[in-house]
Protein backbone atom coordinates (compact mmCIF):
# COMPACT_ATOMS: atom_id res chain seq x y z
CA UNK A 1 0.00 0.00 0.00
CA UNK A 2 1.05 3.69 -0.53
CA UNK A 3 -0.43 6.43 0.84
CA UNK A 4 -1.69 9.78 -1.88
CA UNK A 5 -2.43 13.08 0.19
CA UNK A 6 -5.04 15.54 -1.22
CA UNK A 7 -6.29 18.06 -0.45
CA UNK A 8 -9.16 16.70 2.32
CA UNK A 9 -7.47 13.08 3.48
CA UNK A 10 -4.39 10.78 3.32
CA UNK A 11 -5.38 7.71 1.18
CA UNK A 12 -3.88 4.17 1.28
CA UNK A 13 -4.05 3.05 -1.98
CA UNK A 14 -3.09 0.21 -3.96
CA UNK A 15 -0.08 1.44 -6.59
CA UNK A 16 2.63 -0.26 -9.04
CA UNK A 17 5.56 1.75 -7.78
CA UNK A 18 8.74 1.33 -9.99
CA UNK A 19 10.23 4.72 -12.06
CA UNK A 20 7.05 5.52 -12.40
CA UNK A 21 3.93 5.99 -9.61
CA UNK A 22 0.97 3.92 -11.34
CA UNK A 23 -2.75 2.82 -10.41
CA UNK A 24 -5.92 0.93 -11.85
CA UNK A 25 -8.14 3.10 -13.16
CA UNK A 26 -10.39 1.70 -10.42
CA UNK A 27 -8.07 3.22 -8.13
CA UNK A 28 -7.17 6.62 -10.11
CA UNK A 29 -11.43 7.01 -9.64
CA UNK A 30 -11.64 6.31 -6.23
CA UNK A 31 -8.25 8.65 -5.61
CA UNK A 32 -10.13 11.90 -8.06
CA UNK A 33 -13.33 10.89 -8.98
CA UNK A 34 -12.84 10.77 -12.56
CA UNK A 35 -13.18 7.73 -14.44
CA UNK A 36 -11.42 6.27 -17.77
CA UNK A 37 -13.58 6.02 -20.75
CA UNK A 38 -12.53 5.91 -24.38
CA UNK A 39 -13.18 9.64 -24.67
CA UNK A 40 -10.71 10.35 -22.20
CA UNK A 41 -11.05 11.35 -18.14
CA UNK A 42 -14.80 11.93 -17.71
CA UNK A 43 -16.39 13.22 -14.48
CA UNK A 44 -20.09 13.79 -14.49
CA UNK A 45 -20.89 15.35 -18.00
CA UNK A 46 -17.25 16.68 -18.33
CA UNK A 47 -14.44 14.54 -20.41
CA UNK A 48 -11.25 15.45 -20.83
CA UNK A 49 -9.49 14.41 -23.41
CA UNK A 50 -5.68 12.26 -23.04
CA UNK A 51 -3.41 13.83 -25.38
CA UNK A 52 -0.49 12.66 -24.02
CA UNK A 53 -1.34 8.56 -24.24
CA UNK A 54 2.13 7.40 -24.01
CA UNK A 55 3.11 9.51 -20.88
CA UNK A 56 -0.29 9.03 -19.32
CA UNK A 57 -0.15 5.25 -19.69
CA UNK A 58 3.64 3.80 -19.88
CA UNK A 59 1.80 0.58 -19.38
CA UNK A 60 -1.00 -1.10 -20.43
CA UNK A 61 -3.96 -0.47 -18.26
CA UNK A 62 -2.09 1.08 -15.61
CA UNK A 63 -2.29 5.32 -15.45
CA UNK A 64 0.36 7.61 -14.57
CA UNK A 65 -0.39 9.46 -11.69
CA UNK A 66 2.06 12.46 -12.27
CA UNK A 67 1.02 12.76 -16.04
CA UNK A 68 -2.84 11.83 -15.85
CA UNK A 69 -3.32 14.71 -13.13
CA UNK A 70 -2.84 17.67 -15.45
CA UNK A 71 -5.30 16.01 -17.64
CA UNK A 72 -7.44 16.59 -14.33
CA UNK A 73 -6.71 20.03 -13.64
CA UNK A 74 -4.22 19.17 -10.61
CA UNK A 75 -0.90 18.54 -9.90
CA UNK A 76 0.66 15.43 -8.60
CA UNK A 77 4.16 14.81 -6.53
CA UNK A 78 5.40 11.54 -5.80
CA UNK A 79 8.14 10.19 -3.99
CA UNK A 80 8.55 7.00 -5.37
CA UNK A 81 11.35 5.26 -2.91
CA UNK A 82 8.92 5.55 0.17
CA UNK A 83 5.49 5.46 -0.69
CA UNK A 84 4.40 8.87 -0.61
CA UNK A 85 2.68 11.08 -2.78
CA UNK A 86 0.56 14.78 -2.71
CA UNK A 87 -1.93 16.02 -5.13
CA UNK A 88 -3.71 19.40 -5.14
CA UNK A 89 -4.87 21.73 -7.56
CA UNK A 90 -3.13 22.68 -10.82
CA UNK A 91 -1.54 26.41 -10.39
CA UNK A 92 -3.94 27.62 -13.40
CA UNK A 93 -7.39 25.77 -11.79
CA UNK A 94 -6.58 27.21 -8.20
CA UNK A 95 -5.93 30.30 -9.78
CA UNK A 96 -9.25 30.52 -12.16
CA UNK A 97 -10.86 29.50 -8.52
CA UNK A 98 -9.51 32.56 -6.68
CA UNK A 99 -10.70 34.44 -9.48
CA UNK A 100 -14.38 33.94 -8.66
CA UNK A 101 -14.23 34.97 -5.36
CA UNK A 102 -16.11 31.92 -4.21
CA UNK A 103 -14.57 31.25 -0.99
CA UNK A 104 -13.22 27.65 -1.41
CA UNK A 105 -14.98 24.94 0.87
CA UNK A 106 -12.70 23.26 3.64
CA UNK A 107 -13.24 21.10 6.80
CA UNK A 108 -10.45 20.94 9.34
CA UNK A 109 -10.08 19.60 13.30
CA UNK A 110 -10.48 21.94 15.92
CA UNK A 111 -8.31 21.83 19.33
CA UNK A 112 -10.61 19.00 20.15
CA UNK A 113 -10.26 17.00 17.11
CA UNK A 114 -13.80 17.60 16.04
CA UNK A 115 -14.47 18.02 11.97
CA UNK A 116 -15.55 22.17 11.85
CA UNK A 117 -16.22 23.62 8.10
CA UNK A 118 -17.00 26.75 6.29
CA UNK A 119 -20.39 26.20 5.55
CA UNK A 120 -20.89 25.54 9.51
CA UNK A 121 -20.72 29.72 9.49
CA UNK A 122 -23.16 30.07 6.69
CA UNK A 123 -24.90 33.11 6.53
CA UNK A 124 -22.72 34.96 8.40
CA UNK A 125 -19.70 36.85 7.80
CA UNK A 126 -16.46 34.83 8.80
CA UNK A 127 -12.53 36.35 9.20
CA UNK A 128 -10.41 33.98 8.63
CA UNK A 129 -7.18 34.26 10.55
CA UNK A 130 -4.16 32.59 9.54
CA UNK A 131 -1.49 32.25 12.37
CA UNK A 132 1.11 29.78 13.53
CA UNK A 133 2.87 29.17 16.21
CA UNK A 134 6.05 29.66 14.75
CA UNK B 1 -13.04 41.61 18.33
CA UNK B 2 -15.20 37.95 18.49
CA UNK B 3 -16.83 38.99 21.41
CA UNK B 4 -17.27 42.61 20.28
CA UNK B 5 -18.96 41.83 16.79
CA UNK B 6 -20.34 38.64 16.97
CA UNK B 7 -23.34 40.20 17.86
CA UNK B 8 -23.30 42.03 14.39
CA UNK B 9 -22.91 38.62 12.84
CA UNK B 10 -19.20 37.99 12.46
CA UNK B 11 -17.49 34.58 13.26
CA UNK B 12 -13.81 34.73 13.31
CA UNK B 13 -12.04 30.78 12.75
CA UNK B 14 -8.30 30.89 13.22
CA UNK B 15 -6.57 28.63 11.60
CA UNK B 16 -3.27 27.44 12.21
CA UNK B 17 -0.93 26.89 9.53
CA UNK B 18 1.14 24.88 11.45
CA UNK B 19 2.18 21.15 11.55
CA UNK B 20 2.50 21.53 15.09
CA UNK B 21 0.05 20.15 17.39
CA UNK B 22 1.00 20.62 21.17
CA UNK B 23 2.91 23.92 19.76
CA UNK B 24 -0.58 25.32 18.41
CA UNK B 25 -2.42 23.45 21.49
CA UNK B 26 -0.35 25.71 23.82
CA UNK B 27 -1.12 29.22 21.81
CA UNK B 28 -5.00 28.29 21.99
CA UNK B 29 -5.02 27.90 25.87
CA UNK B 30 -4.43 32.03 25.47
CA UNK B 31 -7.77 32.20 23.38
CA UNK B 32 -10.74 30.21 24.71
CA UNK B 33 -13.67 30.65 23.30
CA UNK B 34 -12.28 31.03 20.09
CA UNK B 35 -12.83 28.96 17.09
CA UNK B 36 -9.44 27.85 16.16
CA UNK B 37 -8.55 24.78 13.69
CA UNK B 38 -5.53 23.51 12.71
CA UNK B 39 -4.35 22.71 9.08
CA UNK B 40 -1.14 20.26 9.21
CA UNK B 41 -0.81 20.22 5.53
CA UNK B 42 -1.47 24.05 4.35
CA UNK B 43 -4.62 22.97 2.82
CA UNK B 44 -6.38 26.29 3.57
CA UNK B 45 -2.94 28.52 2.67
CA UNK B 46 -3.29 26.91 -0.59
CA UNK B 47 -6.88 27.11 -1.10
CA UNK B 48 -6.97 31.30 -0.05
CA UNK B 49 -3.35 32.09 -0.93
CA UNK B 50 -1.93 32.90 2.01
CA UNK B 51 2.17 33.22 1.69
CA UNK B 52 2.69 34.47 5.09
CA UNK B 53 1.00 34.90 8.39
CA UNK B 54 -0.83 36.50 10.43
CA UNK B 55 -3.27 37.10 7.54
CA UNK B 56 -6.88 37.42 7.57
CA UNK B 57 -9.12 36.95 4.60
CA UNK B 58 -12.72 38.60 4.99
CA UNK B 59 -15.97 36.12 3.99
CA UNK B 60 -19.26 37.90 3.00
CA UNK B 61 -22.78 36.07 4.16
CA UNK B 62 -23.23 34.79 0.93
CA UNK B 63 -19.89 33.03 1.09
CA UNK B 64 -17.31 35.67 -1.49
CA UNK B 65 -14.31 36.93 -0.67
CA UNK B 66 -14.80 40.57 -0.18
CA UNK B 67 -11.07 40.94 1.34
CA UNK B 68 -8.05 38.50 -0.15
CA UNK B 69 -5.07 37.19 1.88
CA UNK B 70 -3.29 39.50 3.14
CA UNK B 71 -0.76 40.50 6.57
CA UNK B 72 -2.77 42.01 8.82
CA UNK B 73 -1.89 41.70 12.45
CA UNK B 74 -4.06 41.18 15.73
CA UNK B 75 -2.20 43.56 18.09
CA UNK B 76 1.31 45.52 17.44
CA UNK B 77 3.71 42.93 18.55
CA UNK B 78 5.51 42.80 14.99
CA UNK B 79 4.99 46.67 13.98
CA UNK B 80 8.35 47.20 13.79
CA UNK B 81 8.90 44.87 11.29
CA UNK B 82 5.91 44.74 9.18
CA UNK B 83 5.43 48.05 9.57
CA UNK B 84 1.46 47.28 10.03
CA UNK B 85 -0.95 49.25 12.30
CA UNK B 86 -3.56 46.94 13.99
CA UNK B 87 -5.87 49.13 14.19
CA UNK B 88 -6.07 50.32 10.99
CA UNK B 89 -7.21 46.81 9.95
CA UNK B 90 -10.05 46.69 13.28
CA UNK B 91 -11.25 50.19 12.12
CA UNK B 92 -11.92 48.67 8.51
CA UNK B 93 -13.42 45.28 9.33
CA UNK B 94 -15.75 47.40 12.07
CA UNK B 95 -16.74 49.35 9.53
CA UNK B 96 -17.61 46.49 7.51
CA UNK B 97 -19.42 44.32 9.94
CA UNK B 98 -21.01 47.05 11.63
CA UNK B 99 -22.16 48.95 8.38
CA UNK B 100 -21.47 46.82 5.86
CA UNK B 101 -19.26 49.03 4.21
CA UNK B 102 -16.35 47.23 1.66
CA UNK B 103 -13.20 48.48 0.97
CA UNK B 104 -12.76 47.01 -2.51
CA UNK B 105 -14.77 46.23 -5.14
CA UNK B 106 -15.13 42.51 -6.87
CA UNK B 107 -12.31 43.55 -10.02
CA UNK B 108 -10.09 44.94 -7.04
CA UNK B 109 -10.37 41.83 -5.02
CA UNK B 110 -9.99 39.34 -7.81
CA UNK B 111 -6.37 41.40 -8.89
CA UNK B 112 -5.38 41.00 -5.66
CA UNK B 113 -5.39 37.45 -5.51
CA UNK B 114 -2.27 36.05 -5.13
CA UNK B 115 -2.02 33.75 -7.81
CA UNK B 116 -0.30 30.92 -7.27
CA UNK B 117 2.28 29.31 -10.16
CA UNK B 118 3.27 25.72 -11.13
CA UNK B 119 6.36 25.78 -9.00
CA UNK B 120 4.55 27.28 -5.65
CA UNK B 121 1.96 24.47 -6.51
CA UNK B 122 4.76 21.79 -6.61
CA UNK B 123 6.69 23.33 -3.54
CA UNK B 124 3.37 23.31 -1.23
CA UNK B 125 3.00 19.06 -2.94
CA UNK B 126 6.71 18.41 -1.59
CA UNK B 127 6.00 20.41 2.03
CA UNK B 128 2.64 18.07 2.59
CA UNK B 129 4.90 14.94 2.10
CA UNK B 130 7.83 16.22 4.63
CA UNK B 131 5.03 16.25 7.41
CA UNK B 132 3.96 12.73 6.67
CA UNK B 133 7.29 11.48 6.48
CA UNK B 134 8.34 13.61 9.42
CA UNK B 135 5.35 12.13 10.92
CA UNK B 136 6.36 8.18 9.82
CA UNK B 137 9.76 9.08 12.05
CA UNK B 138 11.48 9.89 8.70
CA UNK B 139 13.59 12.51 9.33
CA UNK B 140 16.05 12.72 6.23
CA UNK B 141 12.68 12.18 4.05
CA UNK B 142 10.93 15.03 5.42
CA UNK B 143 14.08 17.37 5.13
CA UNK B 144 14.75 16.54 1.38
CA UNK B 145 10.82 17.52 0.49
CA UNK B 146 11.98 20.86 2.40
CA UNK B 147 14.54 21.25 0.77
CA UNK B 148 12.92 20.72 -2.32
CA UNK B 149 9.60 22.75 -1.53
CA UNK B 150 12.29 25.87 -0.75
CA UNK B 151 13.93 25.67 -3.96
CA UNK B 152 11.01 26.05 -5.85
CA UNK B 153 9.06 28.65 -3.96
CA UNK B 154 12.08 30.92 -2.07
CA UNK B 155 9.81 33.68 -1.50
CA UNK B 156 7.01 32.13 0.53
CA UNK B 157 6.83 32.48 4.15
CA UNK B 158 4.68 29.27 5.31
CA UNK B 159 7.05 27.41 3.03
CA UNK B 160 10.43 28.72 4.09
CA UNK B 161 9.51 30.08 7.78
CA UNK B 162 7.08 27.51 8.50
CA UNK B 163 8.80 24.48 7.55
CA UNK B 164 11.74 26.00 10.19
CA UNK B 165 10.56 23.82 13.15
CA UNK B 166 10.26 20.60 11.31
CA UNK B 167 14.01 21.16 10.45
CA UNK B 168 15.14 22.32 13.76
CA UNK B 169 15.68 25.48 12.83
CA UNK B 170 14.99 28.76 14.98
CA UNK B 171 12.34 30.29 12.92
CA UNK B 172 13.95 33.61 15.01
CA UNK B 173 17.57 32.41 14.37
CA UNK B 174 20.13 33.24 11.98
CA UNK B 175 18.78 30.98 9.21
CA UNK B 176 15.44 32.80 9.60
CA UNK B 177 17.47 36.64 8.81
CA UNK B 178 19.78 35.31 6.06
CA UNK B 179 15.64 34.52 4.20
CA UNK B 180 14.71 37.32 5.47
CA UNK B 181 17.45 39.21 3.59
CA UNK B 182 16.95 37.47 0.34
CA UNK B 183 13.31 38.23 0.61
CA UNK B 184 13.68 41.83 0.65
CA UNK B 185 16.03 41.55 -2.09
CA UNK B 186 13.27 39.49 -4.13
CA UNK B 187 11.36 43.04 -4.04
CA UNK B 188 9.31 41.60 -0.85
CA UNK B 189 6.87 39.71 -2.60
CA UNK B 190 3.56 38.76 -1.23
CA UNK B 191 3.52 41.27 1.34
CA UNK B 192 1.61 44.27 0.02
CA UNK B 193 1.19 47.07 3.33
CA UNK B 194 4.71 46.34 4.08
CA UNK B 195 6.16 47.28 0.42
CA UNK B 196 3.30 50.13 -0.32
CA UNK B 197 1.13 48.57 -2.57
CA UNK B 198 -1.25 49.25 0.24
CA UNK B 199 -5.42 49.29 0.08
CA UNK B 200 -7.38 52.60 -0.70
CA UNK B 201 -7.79 54.13 3.23
CA UNK B 202 -5.27 51.96 4.92
CA UNK B 203 -2.16 54.06 5.98
CA UNK B 204 0.51 51.69 6.84
CA UNK B 205 2.86 53.65 9.45
CA UNK B 206 6.63 53.48 10.21
CA UNK B 207 7.39 52.38 13.46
Amino acid sequence: MATVINDTEHVEVEATIGEHWLLEPEAFESLTGWTLKPEGMCREDVCAPILRKDAVFPEAGLIDLVEAAPVIGMTAVVDTARGVAAMTASAAVRGASMTTLQAPAFTLPDMHGNPVSLHDFDRRKVLLLAWSSW
Amino acid sequence: MQEELGPYGLTIIAVAIDSDLAAVQEWAAHAPGLTILIDRDYTVAEQYGIVNVPATVWIDEDGRIVRPADTAMGDDRFRAFAHVDSSVHHAQLRSWVIDGERLLDDSTVAELMEQPSPELQQARLHRRIAVELHDRGDVDGAREHLASAAGLAPNDWVIRRGSMPMNDVDPFGEQFFAFVGEWMQAGSPGYRLATGREYPGDTPQQA
